[in-house]
Formats: structure tokens, sequence, C-alpha cells
């Protein structure tokens, strides 16, 4: 990890990517934008990246590489990473998928907070720009973390209504109040990137605590005027378990993360009052 | 528990910044003689509220340490044991505690 | 890629600068509590030198209180103590669900009450000792 390790890929004279025809066409819009600017004087920016592979003995230990890519107006950090992959180095491993912070696959630990690299400006961030794995989850090579354990915690609150509980007619509709809707829609917005998962101290202290994210499952659900009353019942049982809602201390690390701006730390409390409400029931 | 840590909380916070300016402010802490500890001791709303801060205040303190050490991946045997010793200590501290209130307060049984 | 790579909790720290005010505040109470459960344990075996007798409590006490780093100590205490009040109330409102998203602003004024009140109180502690 010292600036020893840094791997410099400047030349791009190599065999043409399968983008080259995207990129020619870009080159020439920068043309017709009256840039005179050719590839040697154009501003690049520092993307300094975390690198592993257990496969491969000279990268076994992690290390970070520098790529300067070519800075573009609209440039986000995704973009970046794709260049570099597609110009400098193929073997560059990363998720991505929709590039438009619908699909969750590319959270990643950017200059030092969860965020989604497709949903990130260059020019928003200071440089170099560091790209890390999400932390608090394994990594299994370069920025690809180990999701298993995430998606365990998230199908724990058993995200969905009683698959039983059949409609009573095929034509009989179930409504949702409009006010019920804006209750649970903040909720409902979760993409599963686990940024807030990532975030919270305490989740990765105890592998056992729930998650920010699971919990915020649970509220769409919970909340959801739909839910049956044993249903609900059921899942008061696991939201106010001892990996449950309890754990939460509080520190907004979730609710600063998220890049779909769900207030997670405000479902929670709602559902600790809620918690204890029925437990003075019970009593 | 959650629930009752916020109870005591509520409480703590009342009688901890009374006890604070009670014994520093307006009674400096240098001039404390046992003569003045007893004079307070003997209102029977002073001493109640005094061992009623003794044992809220080991609640809440006892019960912040275990959940601090849950949250750092405590668990199994050592969690049996560290909640036990800490149980045992709380209720040392508040046998020890109440002895102490009723010394202060001259009332002496046995 | 079998074996993934656990980084571990320790970069936790190394990343202070990077902390949050809400992580911040979780912190400062927690080592509040724990400064505070430690002097609770400490505080009632010194007053139990009232079970040996009225001159030993008031010889203790005043013995421990003419000593400069006790009155220092004491200031210390006390914004520990003010800290952990203000953030707690500060707490229970965000249990209640009010002003979570006055969350950052509430944790600089309760840094802010308790430097203050720790400040104006160094007279009082302080006299008669120096």
């Amino acid at each position: 990890m010292s600036a020893d390790d840094e791997t410099t890929t400047d030349d791009d004279t190599g065999v043409p990517g399968p983008h080259a025809d995207r990129l020619a066409r870009k080159e020439a819009s920068n043309e017709g934008r009256g840039s005179a600017a050719s590839d040697a004087d154009r501003e690049t920016v520092r993307f300094r990246i975390y690198r592993y592979n257990p496969d491969d003995e000279d990268r076994a230990s992690p290390r970070y590489d520098d790529f300067h890519i070519p800075f573009e107006r609209g440039m986000t950090v995704l973009d970046g990473l794709i260049y570099a992959r597609d110009e400098f180095d193929p073997s560059l491993t990363f998720r991505h998928s929709c590039r438009q912070a619908i699909c969750g696959s590319d959270a990643l630990f950017i200059n030092g907070r969860q965020r989604l690299a497709c949903k990130t400006q260059v020019t928003d961030l200071s440089r170099p720009i560091q790209v890390e794995p999400l932390p608090h989850l394994d990594v299994k090579k370069d920025l690809v973390v180990e999701m298993e354990h995430f998606y365990e915690q998230m199908h724990a609150v058993e995200p969905y209504f009683n698959p039983d509980d059949e409609p009573v007619t095929a034509t009989t509709e179930r409504r949702q109040s409009p006010a019920n809707h804006e209750h649970i829609k903040m909720s409902t917005r979760c993409i599963w990137c686990a940024s807030c998962h990532s975030s919270c101290n305490i989740a990765a202290g105890d592998d056992d605590y729930l998650g920010p994210a699971a919990i915020n499952m649970a509220y769409r659900f919970a909340m959801d005027e739909r839910e049956g009353d044993r249903r609900e019942d059921e899942r008061y049982e696991i939201i106010k378990s001892e990996q449950g809602v309890w754990r939460c201390q509080t520190q907004f690390s979730c609710t600063e993360v998220c890049p779909k701006e769900i207030p997670l730390t405000e479902h929670i409390q709602e559902l600790k009052r809620e918690s204890v409400k029925r437990n003075l029931k019970f009593w | 528990m959650w629930f009752l840590q916020r109870v005591t909380a509520v409480f703590l916070i009342g009688v901890l910044a009374f006890h604070f300016f009670q014994l520093h402010f307006v009674e400096h802490a240098a001039d404390i003689e046992f003569a003045g500890t007893q004079a307070r001791m003997q209102q029977p709303f002073y001493f109640a509220t005094m061992v009623l801060f003794l044992v809220a205040a080991t609640f809440h303190g006892v019960n912040g340490v275990y959940n601090a050490l849950i949250n750092q991946g405590l668990d199994g045997r050592a969690r049996t044991v560290v909640k036990w010793v800490l149980v045992l200590a709380s209720l040392g501290l508040i046998v020890q505690g109440i002895r102490v209130a009723m010394a202060m307060a001259g009332v002496h049984i046995g | 890629m079998e074996e993934a790579y656990d980084r571990g909790v320790i970069e936790d720290f190394g990343r202070w600068r990077e902390f949050s005010a809400g992580m911040w505040a979780w912190v400062f109470h927690k080592f509040t509590g724990w400064v505070l459960v430690g002097y609770l344990f400490v505080h009632i075996p010194v007053l139990s030198t009232a079970l040996v007798g009225a001159e030993t409590y008031t010889a203790t006490i005043q013995g421990l209180e003419s000593l400069p780093i006790v009155r220092v100590l004491e200031v210390g205490l006390l914004a520990v103590a003010v800290f952990h009040i203000m953030n707690g109330t500060r707490l229970l409102f965000i249990d209640l669900g009010i002003g979570l998203e006055r969350q950052k602003v509430s944790f600089y004024a309760s840094l802010l009450i308790t430097a203050i009140i720790a400040v104006a109180s160094v007279p009082t502690f302080i006299s008669g000792v120096f």
C-alpha cells in the first residue's frame, strides 16, 4: 500500500477495446465542441483503486493501483472505472449493471464514504479519487465483496406478505390508502446496495445484528396496512428480537450514506417505539 | 431493557444535575462535614431520592456497559459469565450504598 | 476466489477523520458513560468511610478536596456528566422521533453547552486550593 506499489498504466497503445467505436464517437464529439485538445494534453483524473486477487501471487496481498483517466464533462466514478478496465487493465474487477442508481450493484467506498459509483460525479470529489470495496464485507477480488451475509440478513426478515393469504375471489383487490403509501414510500426505495450495512458500526462488530437495510425492509411490510394481523405479529417477533432494532445506537451513519435517501434511523426508531408499545401491552 | 434504560435516563438527568449543583455549587464539596451530610440524609424525601439515584445509576451504567460489550461481539459462555459478574457487582454496590446511606442518616439496624 | 479477504475492523479507527457527527456523538457518549460508571464504583467506597465514623468521613472528604488534582479532575467529571446529560437528552428526543433531521446541530449544541458550563464552573471548583 506504499507509493512503491503504484502501477501507473499510462500507455493506451494496446489493442482497441470493445468500446473503441463508442470512444471514437466521443472523441469526434469533443472535437465538434471545438476543443483542440489531443490525448496528450487532455486533463486526466487520478484514480487510486484497491486491488486484490487471491488467485494471483502478485496481487495476493492488497495494494492500490493508480490510473490516469481522461476527464470528460459529466463523468461519473463508474465511467472512470469502466475506462480503466477497457483501456488499461481488463483484469480490473467490479460490479455494475444499470448505471442509473436502480440496480444497486456498484456501491463502493469512494473517498472514504459509501456511494454508488454511477451516481457520483467526478467533479464533486477531491482528487485523487480513492476507490475501495465496501468496508466490513469480505473482499473477493478487487472491488467485489462477498454479499451473501447481507442477503441472508435481508431474507431473515421475510420480506414478503403472507404467501398463504389468498384473495377472497379472483377479482378482489387489495387496496392501499394514499396516506399509507406516503408512510412507507421511502422504505420501498431500497435497492439492496448494502451501503448502509457497510457503514454501520454495530453490524460491523456483530454479524448477528440484522442491520439497517433488513430492518428497513421489515418496516416496509410492518407498516403496510395490507399486512394481516397474524403476519404482523410474527414480523414484530423478528423486529424486537435480540438481534433486531435494539442494537441500533442511532449513529445516523446509514441515513447519511443511503444513496436513495431513505430515513433509515427514523424507521428503526419508529419500530423501537412500536415494539415497546407491544411489549407493554403484553405485560 | 431498552425501555428501562430510557426511563432511568430521564430520572438520572434530573437527579444527577441536582446532585452536582447541590454538592458543588450550593454547598462546596471542600466544606462537607459529616453533620451536614447527616442533616440532608435525615430528610426522608432526600434519603429516598438518593437511594433511588443509586439504584437507577447502577442499572443504567451497568446495563450500558453490558450493551457496549455485546456490540463488540461478546457472546456464548463469556457473555453469560460477564452478565453474572456485572449483576453481582451491581448488587454489591447497591447493598453497600444503602448501608452507607443508613449510616449517614443515623439509622442502625442490628 | 474461494477465500475472501477480511480487512477486519481495525481500519475503522484509522478512519476517525471521516467520522460523521452522529458517530462522534456515539463515541463521546460511550466514553463519558464508562467514566461515569467507573466514578460511581469509586464514589460509593469513598463515602463508605461514613460507616467507620463521622470524623473519618469528614477527614477523608476534606483531605481529598484539599488536593489540587482532585479539583481539576472534578471539573473533568462535571464536563463528562454535562455532556452525557445533554447528549442523553438529545438521544431521548431522537428515540421519541423528534428532530431527527437536526441531529447534527443538536450534537454541536451539546458540545457547546458542555464547554460553557465546564469553563464557567472552573472558579467554583478551583477556589481555595491554589
